[in-house]
């Protein structure tokens, strides 16, 4: 892009973006900025000196068993939130899409759980999770599968897949909503003559339906990835990222290292690596499917 | 200072920045948001006001617990705008804020109400940094006893046992008649709290210290027995899925007569009262085996943090009424807990804030009160090491038993490569 | 229609599912309900009923909401407009912009939605108390338009995309200039996008508790969620007036949804392309 804008239009896009550049300068690059300047540091956060330590601050986590259980979590936490609330929540609208009677209803029942604060949601899955007289345990014993009723929050090989229950519970709504309103964005005509030519609902829907979904789909799907990178509010406010670390993402190990340990320096290359990551996992998938709307518009 | 001239000083300040007559208001914070730690916060700062003329004092709730009081300090201390006072934790937590430059010392205030006096021996060791006092304590909750639901024990006509074979036979007399013997909580404080117990009972007073101070290592022969006590007597006890309740959810257990003993700090007594089971005719309490004549102690401190001169007068002035035995009064009663004050009349309490002081006072003739080793010890091995203890405790294996010791060991090196242990 | 058994079965098929699911989503919040309803020595016991409806929690929760309800309110509201105007600002000029430099823009403008939000706090503080604007309700707003830049951008840069480019070039043809286009014809035109958008902010601005803590500290600006999270303390948490208080806070994000939600039907039905 030259400096001088060659014409109305461009000149017009510059002053556009002028203001949302400007404050993403101040309240993003500019923190980011000092984020990394503050990895090198030795800093307890309330202290005038900060020491630098060039590369210390990384050394000491890349290779540590707590680090790493913290990547791979994170790691879990994507495979899962691309997968699991998406798909319930495509499924969802799908078959709300039908024409069902009471559909303003379902509607909201499904969109509900999206509006509770995260401090609320911890508050009420501790006791869905209650291992001994919480609402899960007891149902599964109602209905006789008392053996697969486990310890839901307190087992270190199993309060992730229960974290990431309660986190379904509580992000479905997002995924519904966006696929309900592509669908119903979708030309009827394109249905119809689908219909006229034979195919089942089935059929129609991966095979028209779905490819139609696309814009939603990429805002879905690169917004899931994004919580699960940045996850914090639910797993602080239920387990802290307990017991013993098992259900630690690195956003919660940064703020136990900055808060809970004085230790900015090296929370702050918490946050860096976490930077880095996501970058690394989600930039080339977010520019995937950005290029592929473009292409799909120029065809 | 004398209380006149910090009136004055206060009158003055509030003379030159406000017009005539306006009260300046200021800021304590606090995280007790809720409950009767709420309510005790809340009487301690009338009680604040009432001793003040000119002076306003607001309490603000900082929402969640000592890690987001210290983030939101952060941001304020940083920007210049820190309240008169705040709730601190004792020992290491204000050593790293002395260290940072950021806290008032209190020596004039601690005069004036004369704190040598009036609290024990083992209480000012951790509000004193290198002889210099940077906190008023306020709030004391003992930490080594366990609490058991009545009923079930007359109905299985159990004493409460004294020493760890008795310990024993309760909890198998409990599981026997399907009971869970004893509650227990996930956390880093719950089981490092019971762990406490079988540590002094291997270790001793000194050994504790030394252990706070470093000396003593978490690759010893002691720390390695104590672990092995805990694992044996206590752990095999702990009631199914402990792990995966919160305190709260674990004493409800007990009201609710599934659980017969949970080791818990007093403000449990609190909470069970709020519940209508009682002291006394619903549950009693008995100093974990091992700690019988010893009072393990977590505590809080009003802290002043470096500010304007009218604001630390006014924290003075604040702090001055705190520690009297009617401000220690007002916050310990409503709260649960007990007052640091050893003037404040133990009938002020209940049937249970009156045995927890008696036992508070015992344990402080024969010199056996202990703070909690995890504000001891620098802030980064403490919590480790409340992790590491709920870790073990959820699997007293041998080999989590060497993972958890050769950690916590490499932490104490390089703390002592730091020289960040301290001698309390 | 129903005369086909085949799609009968089928319908009662579906409604079973659509059933199972709704149960599935709305029990905690049942469960939330009647703890909102017990009285604390009731709460001990996590699934009975309420002997009593023990109203008081509710009295105890507006007791400490008041202000902060309506502060939430005075935030939120132009919150959501400022971030979805400043979401289409920046989206327009990205979705047709040809070339490298809008696409380095853009990439650049959604590297921010990586950042997690609590690495940012303390320069963010100094910014705001250099601005005079800590603990107030302006000051909010900022925060929030500034931190939704990046999501807000991202989606309305992908809605325009989806809106054919022949009207744009209708308009071009016209002589009706870039500024003109956009406020005339393209904001009309993406209701929908524009409230799909606005149900999404109101609710992530609603529940915002991190910046809330950063930069309001009294009840001139702070908003519900901090009077929530205050029922949680550090040893007590007070089960009856939480979730008192969280049903309460849900009403105007439920409010926002249906509203938002009937226009945002409508102008989909009415199709993007009138």
């Amino acid at each position: 892009m030259s400096l001088i804008p060659r014409s109305r239009t461009a000149r017009a896009h510059i002053l556009f973006l002028a203001v949302p550049i400007l404050l993403f300068g101040a309240f993003y690059i500019y923190p980011i900025a000092a984020s990394v300047r503050l990895s090198l540091h030795d800093w307890n956060g309330f202290s005038p000196d900060q020491r630098f330590v060039g590369l210390r601050n990384y050394a000491a986590l890349w290779g540590q068993p707590r680090f790493i259980n913290a990547v791979l979590n994170n790691l879990a936490w994507v495979a899962f939130m691309l997968t699991v609330p998406t798909g319930i929540g495509l499924a969802l609208a799908a078959i709300l899409d039908r024409g069902i009677r009471g559909e303003t209803m379902f509607r909201i029942i499904f969109f509900l759980p999206f509006t509770i604060p995260a401090v609320s949601v911890g508050a009420i899955w501790r006791w869905m999770y209650e291992p001994s007289n919480g609402l899960l345990t007891t149902t599964l014993e109602l209905v006789g599968l008392g053996g697969l009723a486990q310890n839901w929050l307190g087992d270190p090989d199993i309060v992730t897949f229960a974290l990431m229950g309660a986190v379904a519970w509580w992000t479905t709504g997002f995924a519904f909503l966006v696929f309900f309103a592509g669908l119903r964005n979708i030309p009827e005509e394109c249905i119809e003559a689908a219909r006229i030519e034979g195919g089942s609902d089935w059929q129609i829907f991966w095979k028209v339906s779905f490819p139609l979904l696309w814009p939603s789909t990429i805002i879905v799907l690169g917004i899931s990835a994004i919580d699960a990178m940045r996850l914090f509010d639910v797993i602080w406010a239920t387990t802290k990222g307990g017991p013993a670390y098992a259900s630690e993402v690195l956003a919660v190990q940064m703020y136990d290292l900055a808060f809970g340990r004085f230790q900015m320096g090296r929370a702050s290359a918490v946050a860096v690596s976490l930077l880095v990551l996501s970058a690394v996992v989600i930039m080339p998938y977010i520019w995937y499917m950005t290029r592929r709307v473009q292409d799909a518009e120029v065809e | 200072m004398n209380r006149t001239a910090t009136l004055a000083l206060i009158a003055g300040a509030a003379f030159a920045g406000a017009p005539a007559g306006a009260q300046e208001t200021y800021e304590i914070w606090h995280y007790y948001a809720a409950g009767s730690e709420l309510a005790g916060m809340n009487a301690m700062i009338e009680n604040g006001n009432a001793a003040s003329d000119d002076a306003v004092f607001e309490g603000v709730i900082i929402p969640g617990n000592v890690v987001e009081l210290r983030r939101q300090l952060q941001s304020a201390m940083l920007g210049g705008q820190p309240p008169a006072a705040y709730q601190s934790s004792m020992a290491f937590e204000l050593r790293t804020f002395v260290d940072s430059g950021q806290l008032h010392p209190l020596t004039d205030v601690w005069n004036t109400v004369n704190g040598d006096e009036i609290f024990p021996e083992g209480v000012q060791r951790v509000v004193k940094i290198d002889g210099v006092p940077y906190g008023v304590p306020y709030d004391l909750s003992l930490i080594n006893n366990i609490f058991y639901n009545k009923e079930i024990f007359e109905e299985l006509e159990l004493d409460a046992p004294t020493d760890w074979d008795e310990f024993d036979a309760t909890c198998a007399a409990l599981s026997e008649a399907g009971y869970e013997p004893l509650g227990n909580a996930g956390g880093p404080f719950w089981s490092l709290y019971n762990f406490y117990a079988p540590l002094v009972s291997v270790v001793g007073v000194d050994g504790y210290y030394d252990l706070a101070s470093g000396e003593l290592g978490f690759d010893s022969e002691e720390f390695s027995t104590a672990l092995d006590l805990y694992a044996e007597h206590m752990v095999p006890c702990y009631a199914d899925n402990w792990s995966g309740k919160t305190w709260t959810q674990t004493a409800d257990d007990v009201v609710n007569g599934d659980t017969g003993m949970f080791m818990m700090g007093i403000w449990v007594a609190a909470y069970f009262e709020q519940a209508g089971f009682m002291a006394g005719e619903d549950f009693d309490m008995f100093p974990a085996p091992g700690t019988a004549d010893a009072a393990i102690f977590q505590m809080d401190v009003l802290a002043v943090p470096n500010g304007p001169d009218d604001a630390i007068a006014a924290a003075e002035v604040f702090i001055e009424a705190a520690a009297s035995t009617e401000g220690q009064a007002a916050f310990a009663v409503p709260k649960g807990s007990l007052a640091p004050n050893v003037n404040v009349d133990p009938s002020v309490y209940g049937y249970a804030g009156a045995s927890f002081s008696e036992q508070f006072s015992a344990a402080s003739e024969a010199g056996k009160v202990l703070p909690n080793l995890f504000f001891l010890l620098p802030t980064d091995v403490g919590t480790e090491l409340g992790v590491q203890i709920e870790r073990f405790a959820i699997d007293p294996s041998d080999e989590t038993k060497e993972e958890v010791i050769s950690t916590l060991e490499a932490m104490r090196q390089s703390a002592l490569e730091e020289d960040a242990f301290l001698n309390w | 229609m129903m005369a086909d058994p085949l799609k009968r079965r089928q319908t009662i098929l579906t409604r079973l599912v659509l059933v199972c699911a709704a149960i599935v989503f709305i029990a905690p919040l049942i469960v939330a309900a009647l703890t909102s309803l017990k009285s604390p020595a009731e709460i001990t016991r996590v699934l009975s009923l309420p002997t009593d409806l023990w109203w008081q929690n509710y009295a105890a929760a507006f007791d400490r909401m008041g202000r902060s309800f309506f502060n939430s309110i005075a935030i939120t509201v132009p919150a959501v407009a400022f971030s979805i105007l400043i979401g289409a600002v920046a989206g327009y000029p990205l979705a047709y912009m040809r070339g490298a430099g809008g696409k380095a823009i853009y990439f650049l403008l959604l590297t921010g939605m990586l950042v997690p939000f609590q690495i940012v706090q303390i320069p963010l503080f100094f910014m705001i108390q250099g601005l005079g604007l800590y603990d107030t309700v302006p000051g909010m707003w900022l925060v929030h338009t500034a931190y939704g830049i990046p999501f807000c951008t991202f989606f309305m840069r992908n809605f325009f995309a989806s809106v054919p480019r022949s009207m744009y070039e209708a308009a071009q043809i016209e002589g009706c200039g870039p500024a003109r286009y956009f406020w005339k014809l393209l904001l009309p035109a993406s209701t929908s996008g524009l409230s799909a958008l606005a149900i999404i902010q109101t609710r992530a601005i609603w529940n915002d508790l991190l910046f809330a803590i950063t930069i309001t500290s009294s009840d001139n600006a702070r908003p519900v969620t901090v009077s929530i999270a205050g029922y949680a303390s550090s040893l007590q948490v007070e089960y009856g007036p939480l979730m008192a208080g969280t049903l309460v806070s849900i009403l105007p994000v439920m409010a926002a949804f249906l509203l938002f939600q009937k226009a945002f039907v409508r102008g989909l039905l009415g199709g993007a392309g009138k």
